[in-house]
């Protein structure tokens, strides 16, 4: 009793059979029937952008440019002098360059480069915010980051008459006079309103998957060869695509890929198994009347979601798109650069993969140097223009 | 870990309360392709259902409804249970499905999510008085 499911584009392709690629025939690369469905599903890109059911001003200019203007300012900090951009800088990726984040002090996790955020089911490294806003809330509040709480937050916003005066225009209320909690959220749902403008562009990898499916050769040949073969790796022998597939290179889920995860000598960070406690504890999760999705049908997954012993340690399966513009690697930032990133699957720690999942899903690659050097080609080919609006 | 003891902790073990005239219906009874439901048949029982989208996707969301078509004595089912995992990973789901009777036989399940390509078996368990009759589907997920 056996289903296949593919797309009825790619069985068609299918019964073309494996494809050669370009000329050259010394090192032509080619790809299997199966490969070939792996690239296509890569794609296509820009995917279509949907607004925020839980958020009833996702998509609103007025409150995107609140949003930016909140993104930008240090009265969101105690001391006046941190920003969300000091973490997510517009010119380092939206991410900051450092291993973990330093706020008002060090945090536990490498900083995530923010962009097409729209695509997330969970938030964070550990999923423990299931929507754009509720993890916006996080740094405002946390003493490591922003360090505010709710109310000098609402004090701060009302006195600023610009801002107060785009809050009372959005939110149909005087944010003096808010319930200091709702203020939080409402600050929350604007930046996420101006982060989910944030978005990369197309990438040389983008026009040759859509050269491939239109069985271009010649537009395909402009892909470099390096890339080819690295990308023969990722979607063959390398195994990539069980966690990095789709048009966002990644499930969206969480994995152990055997990065040890010492947050300091004598202390773990438990990844998405104190995730998944943080969600159900969160006042502000999707199924919390905080959101704006009456049906409560976006919290599906927060409804549903279980928490398992082998969540221990895993962490969501980062996107790889711009991956060459956000070193350094991994939750914990403890890879510098791409060769180290992939000298990590070549070698991999068997002893560090503790869940048997991990074990039987990820095997030391044992790349020769050109194969790895193809792989790190491959992820270079990965970068598009960031944009951000309003 | 084997699927029996995979299953134990993932699946959704509901308890439907079903109204005492809930027998189980007879084949006649049940939905056919025309209305998009499959059928999946073992000596002891068979089933129909369908999945919402109708093609599963690695990664997304899907509901299930399961109609009970025949079952073994045609005792009524009680307990029915979905759950699925990926064999040669030894893993099953990230989430635990919730059912809902929609009909006397008929339910549908919410909150089932693959999350990898490859090979998954999905089962479903239908408890009868004390037994336990469990049917098996396997679907290949591309990326
Ligand atoms: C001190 C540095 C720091 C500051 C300041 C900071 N962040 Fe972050 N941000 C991080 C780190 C570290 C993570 C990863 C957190 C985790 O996994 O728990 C993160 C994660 C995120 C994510 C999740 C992205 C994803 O793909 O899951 C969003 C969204 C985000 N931050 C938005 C903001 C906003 C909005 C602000 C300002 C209100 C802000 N951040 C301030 C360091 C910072
Ligand atoms: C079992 C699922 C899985 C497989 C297979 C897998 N990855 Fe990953 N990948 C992850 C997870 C999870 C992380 C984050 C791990 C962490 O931070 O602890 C990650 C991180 C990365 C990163 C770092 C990205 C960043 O922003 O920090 C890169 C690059 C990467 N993987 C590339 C690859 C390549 C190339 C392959 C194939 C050789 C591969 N991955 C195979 C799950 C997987
Ligand atoms: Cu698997």
């Amino acid at each position: 009793m056996k289903q296949r499911v593919l797309p009825s584009a790619v069985a068609a392709l299918m019964l073309a059979g494996a494809a050669v690629l370009a000329a050259g025939p010394e090192q032509a690369v080619t790809f299997s029937a199966d490969e070939r469905a792996a690239i296509l599903a890569h794609g296509p890109w820009p995917p279509p952008r949907h607004p925020d059911p839980s958020n009833r001003v996702s998509g609103n200019r007025d409150a995107i440019s609140l949003g930016r203007r909140l993104f930008f300012d240090t009265r969101l900090s105690l001391d006046g002098r941190q920003s969300c951009a000091t973490c997510h800088d517009p010119a380092t990726a939206f991410a900051d360059g450092k291993p973990r984040g330093i706020g008002r002090a060090l945090v536990d996790r490498n900083a995530i480069a923010l962009a097409n955020l729209g695509l997330n089911r969970w938030f964070g490294w550990a999923g423990a915010a299931d929507s754009l806003w509720a993890q916006s809330i996080h740094p405002i509040v946390d003493v490591k980051e922003l360090g505010l709480t709710a109310e000098q937050l609402r004090d701060r916003l009302a006195a600023a008459p610009a801002i107060a005066a785009a809050y009372t225009h959005l939110f149909q209320a005087a944010v003096a006079h808010d319930a200091a909690e709702r203020v939080l959220v409402n600050a929350a749902k604007a930046l996420a309103a101006f982060q989910e403008t944030i978005v990369t562009g197309r990438t040389p990898f983008d026009d040759f998957r859509d050269a491939l499916e239109r069985s271009d050769t010649r537009s395909m040949a402009h892909y470099p060869r390096p890339a080819q073969r690295g990308l023969a790796i990722f979607v063959g022998k390398g195994n990539c695509t069980a966690c990095h597939f789709g048009p966002n290179f990644t499930s969206g889920e969480f994995e152990d890929v055997g990065v040890p995860h010492f947050a300091e000598q004598g202390r773990v960070d438990a990844g998405r198994h104190g995730g998944i406690a943080a969600l159900r504890a969160s006042p502000f999760n999707l199924l919390s009347p905080y959101s704006d999705n009456a049906d409560k049908a976006a919290g599906v997954p927060t409804r549903h979601v279980e928490q398992q012993h082998r969540n221990w340690g895993e962490f969501r399966v980062p996107s790889l798109r711009n991956v060459a513009r956000t070193a350094p690697y991994m939750h914990n930032g403890s890879l510098a650069t791409l060769q180290d990133v992939v000298r990590h699957y070549s070698e991999l720690n068997e002893e560090r993969l503790h869940g048997h999942a991990g074990r039987r899903l990820l095997r030391p690659l044992r790349l020769t140097p050109q194969e790895a050097a193809d792989l790190v080609a491959f992820l270079e080919t990965l970068s598009g223009e960031i944009s951000f609006g309003p | 870990m084997g699927i029996g003891a995979m299953t134990r902790g993932a699946g959704a073990l509901v308890s439907l309360a079903l109204s005492a005239g809930t027998i189980a219906h007879p084949a006649a009874a049940c939905p056919t392709a025309e209305q998009g439901f499959r059928r999946l048949a073992s000596p002891e029982a068979e089933i129909a259902y369908r999945w919402a989208p109708p093609a599963l996707k690695a990664g997304q969301f899907f509901t299930a409804e399961v109609v009970t078509c025949r079952t073994r004595w045609g005792e009524a089912v009680h307990d029915i249970k979905i759950d699925a995992a990926m064999p040669a990973h030894g893993h099953g789901m990230n989430y635990r499905p919730s059912a809902v009777a929609i009909a006397p036989g008929h339910y549908r399940f919410t909150g089932l999510m693959l999350h990898m390509p490859g090979t998954w078996r999905i089962t479903i368990d239908l408890l009868q008085g004390g037994r336990h009759t469990r049917l098996t589907h396997e679907v290949d997920l591309s990326p």
